[in-house]
């Protein structure tokens, strides 16, 4: 620990502490623009200066490292003067934009005038003229005369995300922030820039001209888009949210989130939000609707006991509301046919679950089946930060294509769709097949041996080998699962029991609240989902309540939702938009959302959150809360709900014990036959936003490059006829060069193209359909 | 004139030195041999410290010293020559490049040698298309004769050499915004430290001299450390090449023994002043440093006494202004350089060399205030050790002395909303 005074006070920090960083850890204020600690020292704005004693200039604060007995001064007439010449400067060219500014009143440049600035300009030459709106891409704009040249968004793009997209062009006082050969830039972390601008340059699209910072409600919420649960900071204004930021945690979080979470708010209020209810067929007002279907579950449990009556929760409920409707369910219907609505079928232990720490220690990191750039966003860039400090951590994509990228180099063991569970049971077979755990895992394996794309069948073995080792002798693995194959679990179990080391899973796969929900008493399994689906089928149920959740899209099957629904007598969905195959409803009411109602939401880590409701209800749309009590009372029932902010304390599910594993059977596809892999993205599905629209893929499916040559798609894609053995689908593909031939990945969710009326998994046959057309 | 022999600048006594057949017949390579077979690598450092040899690109860093630093650590190292010579007022390394290429691939060999470096890289002024095409005949013909590839003359030590153009920019002579460029990055100054000995080029142990302290090698070898401090003073031994413009008789580059009176270089070298013009000012090491005055002729120029003096000896050019110079004019003229030349990424360079030359040129045009000259002065206080790199502090050093030394005319501009002189220059912004 190095020791050294600033302004009086002594402190001690570690050695290779920045001056700027150990005065903050006194209260110190010293200005920093361009100094950000997750992008390190630059030294480019000037505006940290400080006195150190003994040293002859002043220095920048922020890349001057501590020295033992060093006394350091952070205010003063030097200083001052400093500070004040270099913000003269930074003004001198600055518009007077202020009144208009959206950073108005959130300003750097404003606050730091206010505190250390001179009070009489001294400049009347010409101010330098730049761009006023040049647009980044359709969420940001970019005001270079606003700019401070700070380049806190051009090493965040290139630097920190490793996607150069933006640069500085030109020099001198010329010098300005500008795309990459001018394009827009792409990167699905690029809303992270307006946050990191410390000044009203780069400004958010959706937002501009929206509010002033007075006229404003900034709530601490929580994304509810994805299982990162990213912490944001989110605004609202007459009763809506139109903005959401980044919140910094102290030593957990940078305050990154990723343009789903951060454009993806207007799902509030677009027209085809839920305002008031339906029964059958008809609007009603949600107070009739409550008494209708009150009336009907007090009938079920009358005529044909609580048990017929059957509960599915989804969708961004918080965990509180989640813990109100099963209490519903057991304390005023009583029944226990309660179940999660589930696209994917894994389940995950908590005892297996890591956090974010895991990332911050990690040396091995693998990816089973997806690729969390794409379904976990954030943790991508936690990843990318730890490879940052890390540069040795080895990143081992399995999945049946590519899932690394090059911001995040690894190596990947491509598999034959469906295939991940059993090439790892393979893999820990040949690395450590002696072993109890293992030989229960690979019991029905045999000497099973898998292809492997781009391996040659002589080389798998020692391929596997190798994987093996990996899983087994990396000193801090972190595994994240895509949750697609429930089998895996047991090679969760497996890898955890004949580890010496940690290992950590963290789940990729949704509802993003899934564990919130577990916690609140909602069986996740998906063995649960099926049981309450068959319960419909057999007639067992005739009254069905959906929260939240959409089946018919969910569902990885379809056809099997579908007759569920349509074996119920009474269908009641509770939600913000209307679910797919509205006829099979008899009745929908519409829900408060995300943003509406104070509640919590656990995230990938099994962390509770507390999300803040910046924004009220719109039209007849209610909180969970106000059916089940109005529903509790229909049946006479007293139901009393405890303050919104506590959090249930229910058990964890039990732990499972290893299991063997499924062997593959033979390969069996035509030459022209595709096999359906489906993906979670965080992009596609979820809930509807129109900023997005233009992120939504255009062409969301992805082929190999050499059946789109095949197909006749073209570089850019086409669209495909998808044949499967009981329906069809139209699906928007293009070629990814990171597909291997003989299979199409497609995003779950899509209502243009929906994977579940195929099957994940399906042998399907494609063409190309003859007219063109984007969807 | 006392002009004894030239090492240095031998292509002003051989004709077409700059081929290899030439260079060979006059002792070329010959240092090269000799260093191979007499000095180990570390011994070769050690003499270069011996001789006193500092750096010639401005700073005047003791070169083996420089060398020394290099940390011991199995990586691989490099050697950088920096050639992108883009101050006003210094043109010897072009002279170098251009007329005797092989003495400077010589003297890149023997360096690359003494610190064990297997790549050498020549960064070349963009604008010096004939010195880069030389550089890159003479590379050829110094592979074609064995000096460069692997094993060279069987000494079991290899090297290659490759050019890189830069692309116009003055702040990419400095060492780290030179690698930037070297690297394919945005020619902008590193955060030092770390220094480029201990992680320059893409991370490794680097080592960057100027053209000129290279070309020193090879007479080095052949002479020795004695004989170079023969020359020049115990602090400032040896030679160093000065490059004198201005209205002499004779502009150009000169080698001079370090301490040399300014006085002998102007009037012996250069064969004094055109038409017996006075002198009024001095700049003695190109534009980054301070103006002498008349009566300052008779600093001996070597790196202490030009500081003694209140200038610098820089990279020695020596801009001579004769008394009929507007010293508002020089000092607008050169500032404007430093804000084309700002890279931008600080704040006071940035913006204080832009604001600074509008005031200027303003004075110089006659529309100068009263204030005008204290918050020039306050500017300049301003950016002055608060830049962060020596740019921004270089683009001060000839209008604050010139402020200083020459205040008269300075004001009277002011006071006469014209020039004293007559002279007028054109006044603009960056924005017209
Ligand atoms: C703005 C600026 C421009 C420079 N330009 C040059 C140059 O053109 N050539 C050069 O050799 N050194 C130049 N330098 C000095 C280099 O940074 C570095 O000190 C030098 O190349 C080291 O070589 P030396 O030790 O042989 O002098 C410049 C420095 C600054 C700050
Ligand atoms: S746009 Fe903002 S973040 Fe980017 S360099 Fe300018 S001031 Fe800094
Ligand atoms: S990573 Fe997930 S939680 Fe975080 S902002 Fe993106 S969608 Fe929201
Ligand atoms: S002083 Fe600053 S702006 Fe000027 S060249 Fe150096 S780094 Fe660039
Ligand atoms: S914050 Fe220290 S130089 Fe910018």
């Amino acid at each position: 620990m190095i020791r050294l005074t600033i302004d009086d006070q002594q402190i001690s920090v570690p050695e290779g502490t920045l001056v700027a960083d150990a005065a903050a850890k006194l209260g110190i204020e010293i200005p920093v623009y361009c100094y950000h600690q997750a992008l390190g020292p630059l030294g480019a704005c000037r505006i940290c200066l400080v006195q150190v004693e003994k040293m002859p200039k002043l220095v920048t604060a922020c890349t001057t490292a501590v020295q033992e007995g060093m006394v350091v001064h952070t205010r003063g007439a030097l200083v001052d003067k400093g500070r004040q010449g270099v913000l003269e400067f930074l003004l001198i060219n600055h518009p007077l934009d202020c009144p208009v500014c959206d950073k108005g009143g959130e300003c750097f440049l404003q606050d730091y005038a206010f505190s250390y600035g001179a009070s009489a300009g001294r400049y009347d030459e010409p101010k330098i003229h730049k761009l006023k709106d040049a647009p980044i891409n359709e969420f940001i704009i970019l005001d270079q005369e606003r700019c401070v040249l700070c380049q806190r968004c051009v090493r965040f793009m290139g630097e920190y995300v490793g996607e150069e997209q933006l640069m500085l062009e030109g020099r001198g006082v010329q010098t300005v922030v500008a795309t990459v050969d001018h394009q827009p830039v792409v990167s699905p972390f690029a809303g992270n820039v307006i946050d990191l601008c410390p000044v009203g340059a780069l400004l958010s699209r959706p937002y501009r001209y929206k509010a002033r910072p007075w006229n404003l409600e900034r709530v601490e919420s929580v994304c509810p888009h994805c299982p990162v649960g990213c912490t944001t900071l989110a605004t609202g204004r007459d009763g809506h949210v139109v903005r959401v930021e980044g919140r910094p945690e102290a030593d957990r979080h940078w305050g990154w989130l990723c343009d789903r979470g951060r454009f993806g708010y207007d799902f509030a209020y677009l027209p085809d939000r839920l305002l008031a209810a339906t029964v059958e067929g008809e609007e009603r007002s949600a107070a009739e609707a409550q008494r209708t279907v009150g009336g009907w579950i007090a009938q079920a449990v009358a005529s044909h006991g609580p048990e017929s009556v059957a509960i599915l929760v989804g969708g961004q409920h918080t965990v509180q509301e989640a813990n109100q409707i099963a209490r519903f369910a057991r304390e005023v219907i009583g029944t226990e046919r309660v179940a999660m609505v589930r696209s994917t079928r894994g389940y995950l232990p908590s005892a297996l679950n890591g956090t974010f720490e895991d990332i911050e220690r990690a040396d091995t990191v693998v990816y089973l089946g997806g690729d969390p750039y794409e379904s976990v966003p954030v943790v991508h860039l936690k990843l990318r930060d730890r490879y940052r400090q890390f540069p040795d951590l080895k990143v081992i994509g399995i999945g049946s294509w590519v899932l690394t990228r090059s911001t995040l180099p690894g190596q990947d063991v491509v598999v034959e769709p469906g295939q991940e569970v059993a090439v790892l049971a393979a893999a820990l077979k040949i690395a450590a097949g002696e072993q109890e755990a293992v030989k229960v895992l690979t019991a029905n394996l045999g000497d099973w041996r898998p292809s492997l794309t781009g391996v040659d069948p002589a080389a798998v073995e020692d391929r596997l080998r190798e994987l093996g080792q990996s899983l087994l002798g990396s000193e801090h693995l972190v595994l994240l699962w895509d949750g697609k194959d429930a089998e895996m679990e047991s090679v969760l179990h497996a890898i955890k029991t004949v580890r010496e080391e940690r290992s950590a899973v963290l789940p990729m796969f949704g509802p993003a609240n899934w564990r919130g929900f577990e916690q609140a008493g909602i069986d996740p399994h998906f063995d649960r989902l099926d049981s309450v689906l068959d319960d419909c089928i057999a007639g067992r149920v005739t009254t069905l309540l959906v929260f939240g959740g959409d089946l018919l899209r969910e569902y990885p099957d379809r056809r099997r939702a579908e007759e569920a629904l349509a074996a119920v007598e009474r269908v009641v969905q509770e939600g913000c938009f209307a679910p797919e195959g509205q006829e099979h409803y008899h009745a929908i009411v519409p829900g408060a959302g995300w943003g509406e109602v104070v509640g919590s939401y656990v995230n990938l880590e099994g962390r509770p959150q507390t999300a803040g409701a910046p924004a009220t209800p719109p039209g007849q749309a209610r909180p969970v809360r106000t059916y089940l009590l109005a529903w509790a009372h229909a049946l006479k029932k007293n139901l009393v709900f405890e303050d919104e902010g506590r959090l249930p304390g229910m058990a964890a599910a039990a732990r499972a014990a290893v299991a063997p594993v499924t062997r593959p059977g033979d390969l069996a596809r035509g030459d022209d036959e595709l096999v359906m892999v489906g993906n979670t993205e965080v992009m596609e599905g979820g809930l509807p936003s129109e900023y997005l629209a233009s992120r939504v893929a255009e062409y969301p499916g992805r082929v190999s490059p050499q059946d789109a040559l095949r197909l006749e798609i073209g570089q850019q894609g086409g669209r495909l006829v998808v044949e499967g053995s009981d329906d069809t689908i139209m699906v928007n593909a293009a070629p990814d060069p990171r597909v291997p031939g003989g299979r199409m990945v497609l995003p779950y969710g899509i209502q243009e193209s929906p994977l579940n009326r195929i099957g994940e998994g399906a042998t399907v046959k494609v063409y190309r359909r003859e007219e063109v057309g984007a969807r | 004139m006392s002009q004894a022999r030239r090492y240095l600048l031998r292509n002003q006594d051989i004709p077409d030195i700059d081929r290899i057949e030439v260079y060979e017949a006059n002792q070329g390579y010959q240092a090269l041999r000799q260093a191979f077979n007499q000095y180990e690598p570390a011994a070769l450092v050690e003499m270069v410290k011996a001789s006193g040899l500092r750096g010639r690109g401005g700073a005047g860093f003791p070169t083996g010293v420089k060398w020394s630093f290099l940390p011991d650590d199995g990586r691989p190292r490099y050697l950088v020559v920096n050639s992108d010579e883009a101050e006003p007022g210094t043109f010897k390394d072009r002279e170098l490049i251009e007329h005797n290429p092989h003495q400077l691939i010589e003297g890149m060999i023997i360096s690359s040698y003494a610190t064990r470096a297997r790549e050498a890289y020549i960064y070349c002024r963009g604008e010096f298309r004939r010195g880069a095409e030389q550089l890159r005949r003479a590379v050829a013909e110094a592979y074609r004769h064995g000096y460069l590839g692997e094993n060279i003359l069987d000494s079991g030590f290899s090297l290659d050499i490759k050019i890189y153009r830069g692309a116009g920019a003055y702040i990419c002579g400095e060492e780290s915004a030179l690698l930037e460029s070297l690297e394919g990055e945005r020619g902008n100054p590193r955060l030092k430290p770390p220094f480029p000995a201990v992680a320059g080029l893409y991370g490794m142990p680097t080592v960057v001299n100027n053209v000129e302290t290279i070309c020193n090698l090879p007479p080095l070898v052949l002479n020795g450390a004695e004989w170079y401090r023969t020359m020049g003073t115990e602090k400032s031994p040896g030679l160093k090449i000065m490059s004198v413009s201005g209205p002499v008789n004779r502009p150009g580059n000169y080698e001079i023994p370090l301490a040399t009176r300014l006085r002998v270089l102007i009037d012996e070298y250069a064969g004094g002043m055109r038409d017996q013009r006075g002198i009024k000012a001095v700049i003695p090491g190109g534009s980054s440093v301070p103006v002498l005055t008349a009566d300052q002729l008779d600093t001996p120029l070597d790196y202490e006494s030009v500081l003694a003096a209140g200038s610098m000896l820089g990279s020695g050019g020596c801009i001579v202004i004769d008394e009929r110079t507007c010293m508002v004019g020089v000092a607008a003229r050169l500032l404007k350089f430093y804000r084309e030349e700002s890279c931008g990424k600080c704040t006071p360079c940035r913006e204080g060399t832009y604001w600074m030359t509008d005031v200027l040129n303003r004075i110089e045009a006659g529309e100068g205030k009263p204030g005008d000259l204290e918050l020039i002065a306050d500017m300049a206080d301003n950016i002055g050790g608060k830049v962060f790199c020596p740019l921004g502090d270089a683009a001060l050093g000839v209008v604050v002395s010139a402020m200083k030394h020459f205040a008269d005319e300075f004001e009277a501009h002011i006071k006469e909303h014209a020039c004293p002189m007559g002279a007028r220059l054109y006044y603009d912004t960056v924005n017209h």
